[in-house]
């Protein structure tokens, strides 16, 4: 997907110059430092996939890397296990420990992941202070150090090349897990939630998966850091940890596994060069992760893709079957008797009607009478207190929305969110089933040509259209459409009414909410008017525009001149 | 038998009066800007501190020193907030929430850590509020300390919700809070706004910090378990609804007393943290907040 980029080589020009200093440096001391920075970039390269990656604020990692090491250091010493299968524990452990903390939170928003994860460090500090087992506030010593067969790698250059030889196999398992188009899911999950859900992404097994991951490489450095120093106190799992595993994130910039390298770099010997400081370089860290987040909030790596760019994806042909049919059959859409209380606004009192396949329906109202909310409950973003949706007569109250887009459901947004730093190309290849039919779906928008730039070089208008491409990349067979035409010129509705025509010609159900009546009487062959939450008149064009209820509640006199 | 248990009920109301007020500066801010602010326990433990410096510059032997040293540690409390608001909220405003959230974190490193460095590691004690008097009620007696700080507390809390209920300042944090868009649209000066609300916030975390720091002492430390306690109560009260936020707080603190009277604090602790995840897993709405869909 990358390529060669330059970013790269910068990346490879500072660890260079590290290993020089270190190497001209060369003492014990300087050995040390950099193995410890080694070790928390590896907790780092994990937490960049929560934290990052998914825009999660877990404060766990922390505890997840003293798990880590409690993991290992228990198991060498109780059990006498080989220092080797001790580090193994220490990946197995925290990863199960970071999936299991993840399932009651996998829909939950940031605030509360951060909550919760706040709460298991808390625990997990209570434990290592008070238990028996982890040896009390003493904690454990005698640790033994890391061994292949009778060789010791208790320290120096051995323990300083392993450390570094499992960075560089962290940075391959996190390439690995944002290969194949899944860096742009994540991004979709983290910055257009509300579009991942109705696009078919489910959060739950990327948010288990990544936290696995996560946890499995904090742990990992958690174990590298016991066996490297053969003692272990309740302090590994204490915020300092934490913090320090944030600020590298942060300073390194968001989601950047390279990022997270420098980042560990820049700040795991500042305790060092601030000596004169004494105990107090966590003031320092605390400036520098508020200067990094106020002034520079893409971090070190966000500077550098600035000065040298993402290369734009390969762009496949657009296929020559574009025009034909879609794979789904079209879908009958259907609503019946739905219900939506919040709080003690009533929003929607007993809705009900159908969009056979085939045709284009209207659903109008004033501000405020339902219509996003009948939209919101057909695609699952909200739950109806009653009544039930049906898709080719499938029963879908019940369903998840990631479900119902499987099942053959797409929608398009009002204000259609987009996840930050991608290609347009990557932006609706989301769901698509492969990057041609993404580029497909982007064709048949009028956007095919556009599909090599960043989604930012978009403007409203196009951003709408790349918004019902990546719906359209799913292969609807009902297509549900929020004020599509707000905002275009009188060219684009007419372009917008006539791609509508033709999905509808090749079987879709599609259900348009609208104020245009200008767009959408010509476009419809059935009008659903919507007031206070009911349904006002349901009928052909005509029949609505004429109905004297419409005109009072809705279109005002002088709309049937 | 009877006085052991007014005395816990006593410690249980006064312990909740002040974890209250904590939770109430804490939901505030989260109202006023979406927010969660890591350092509103630092500014706990930093009102603590102030309370303990002010007491030093008064003459000894003064009857109430501590409800003396109140309005300097209110004072001194806003000045700290409107200058949290400055560094760790404004440059901020366009970030998104999380951006505010961990500026807090850093914000809190460098307040508790700053202490540290300051003026040591070690606990201290902060000011009585009144004498040590013990009052006698029908063969009960109840500590005069606790009394005083169950009243100070009620009193700020009944200001904070005279503010916010009957003034022109409640009705534009409310609506801040609800639609910074719309609010600004009919001429609210919302950033004057949020930054009333961090002031106000700080100033009842430093309030709280002084209450707490006869009884409890006060370190630099504390500044973590009291924030998490204030985040535990919003969420057990649900999400931004502040006197629900405060009632949680109030049933924290009556748990902690009750199970550190029957087991021991460590367990109250452990059990609260696992009270917490079982909430987020069953009903992350809150429990007290009645269940309302989150719009799209």
């Amino acid at each position: 997907m990358i390529g060669p980029d330059r970013r790269n080589l910068v990346y490879l020009a500072a660890a260079a110059v590290g290993l020089g200093g270190v190497v001209a440096l060369g003492d014990t001391y300087a050995l040390r430092v950099a193995t410890l920075v080694g070790i928390y970039a590896i907790a780092a390269i994990g937490y960049q996939l929560v934290f990052g990656r998914l825009g999660l604020l877990s404060l766990a990692q922390g505890a997840l890397f003293g798990i880590g090491a409690y993991a290992s250091a228990l198991l060498t010493l109780s059990l006498g296990l080989p220092a080797p299968l001790g580090l193994v524990a220490a990946v197995l452990v925290p990863a199960a420990v970071g999936a299991a903390v993840a399932l009651p939170i996998a829909r939950l928003d940031s605030h509360y992941v951060a909550l919760a994860t706040l709460g298991l460090a808390q625990l997990a500090l209570l434990a290592a202070t008070n238990l028996e087992l982890t040896g009390g506030a003493n904690g454990l010593y005698g640790v033994p150090p890391l061994a292949v067969g009778p060789v010791e790698i208790a320290g120096g250059w051995p323990m300083l090349v392993l450390v570094w030889a499992l960075v560089g196999l962290c940075l391959l398992v996190s390439r690995a897990v944002l290969a194949g188009g899944r860096a742009a899911r994540f991004a979709t999950l983290r910055d257009a939630p509300h579009a991942a859900l109705t696009l078919g992404l489910n959060p739950v097994p990327a948010r288990l998966a990544l936290f696995a991951v996560a946890g499995a490489l904090g742990g990992l450095a958690g174990g590298l850091q016991v066996h490297g120093i053969g003692v272990v106190s309740p302090s590994v799992t204490g915020f300092e940890v934490m913090v320090t595993i944030l600020a590298i994130a942060v300073v390194g910039g968001r989601g950047s596994a390279p990022g997270a390298v420098a980042g560990a770099a820049l700040l795991i010997p500042l305790p060092e060069v601030l000596r004169f400081l004494e105990g107090s370089y966590l003031v320092a860290y605390g400036v520098l992760l508020l200067a990094a987040i106020v002034l520079m909030p893409r971090g070190l790596d966000g500077w550098l893709r600035d000065r040298f760019p993402r290369r734009p994806p390969a762009v496949p042909a657009v296929p020559a079957a574009a025009s034909a049919p879609p794979r789904r059959r079209g879908k009958a859409l259907a609503v019946d008797g739905l219900r939506k209380r919040f709080g003690g606004v009533t929003a929607l009192d007993g809705v009900s009607f159908a969009v056979p396949a085939g045709t284009v329906a209207g659903l109008i109202g004033a501000n405020g009478s339902g219509k996003t909310t009948v939209l919101n409950l057909i695609s699952g973003l909200e739950t109806p207190d009653a009544g039930q949706i049906r898709l080719g007569g499938v029963p879908l109250a019940d369903r998840p929305a990631h479900h119902r887009t499987e099942l053959g459901l797409g929608r398009g947004f009002q204000h259609p969110e987009f996840p930050e730093g991608l290609f347009v190309l990557e932006a609706a290849a989301v769901a698509a089933r492969d990057r041609s039919g993404a580029v497909a779906a982007l064709d048949r928008v009028g956007l095919a040509e556009r599909a090599g730039e960043p989604v930012a070089a978009l403007g409203a208008a196009e951003l709408r259209r790349l918004d019902l491409a990546r719906a359209l990349a799913t292969e609807p067979g009902a297509l549900i459409l929020d004020e599509p035409a707000a905002g275009l010129t009188s060219e684009e509705r007419a372009a917008l009414a006539a791609l509508l025509r033709r999905l509808a010609d090749q079987g879709l159900a599609v259900l348009v909410v609208d104020h245009g009546m200008d767009f959408l009487l010509p476009l419809a062959d059935r009008i659903v008017c919507l007031d206070a939450g009911r349904v006002l008149a349901a009928g052909t064009p005509d029949e609505v525009r004429r109905n004297p209820a419409v005109v009072a509640a809705y279109l005002g006199e002088g709309a049937t001149a | 038998m009877i006085e052991a248990a007014a005395q816990l009920a006593v410690n249980a109301v006064a312990l909740g009066a002040v974890y209250a007020l904590v939770a109430l500066g804490f939901v505030l801010v989260i109202g006023a800007v979406g927010a969660v602010n890591f350092a509103h326990g630092e500014l706990v433990m930093l009102g603590g501190m102030v309370g303990v410096g002010a007491t030093m510059l008064l003459p000894a032997d003064l009857p109430v020193p501590g409800l003396l040293v109140l309005p300097a540690v209110l004072a001194v409390m806003a000045a700290v907030g409107l200058a949290v608001a400055g560094i760790a909220y404004a440059p901020l405003r366009r970030a998104p929430p999380t951006a505010v959230f961990i500026a807090t974190i850093a914000v809190g490193l460098i307040i508790q850590h700053g202490v540290t460095v300051g003026i040591g590691p070690e606990p201290r004690r902060g000011p009585p509020l009144v004498d040590s008097g013990v009052l006698d009620l029908a063969g009960v007696g109840l500590a005069h300390q606790q009394l005083a700080t169950i009243a100070t507390a009620a009193a700020l809390i009944f200001a904070v919700h005279f503010l916010l209920q009957h003034t022109r300042f409640g009705r534009r944090l409310r609506a801040a809070a609800q639609d910074p868009e719309m609010a600004r649209a009919v001429g609210i000066p919302v950033r004057l706004t949020i930054a009333v609300s961090f002031a106000l916030a700080a100033a009842l975390a430093g309030a709280a910090g002084l209450l707490l720091s006869n009884q409890y002492l006060v370190t630099p430390t504390d500044g973590g378990a009291l924030m998490l306690k204030a985040y535990i109560a919003t969420v057990i009260g649900g999400w931004g609804r502040i006197w629900g936020a405060a009632l949680g707080a109030f049933a924290i603190a009556v748990f902690e007393t009750l199970v550190a009277a029957t087991a021991s604090y460590l367990v109250a602790e452990a059990l609260l943290y696992l009270g917490v995840l079982a909430v987020l897993a069953v009903r992350p709405q809150g429990l007290f907040g009645e269940t309302t869909g989150r719009r799209a």
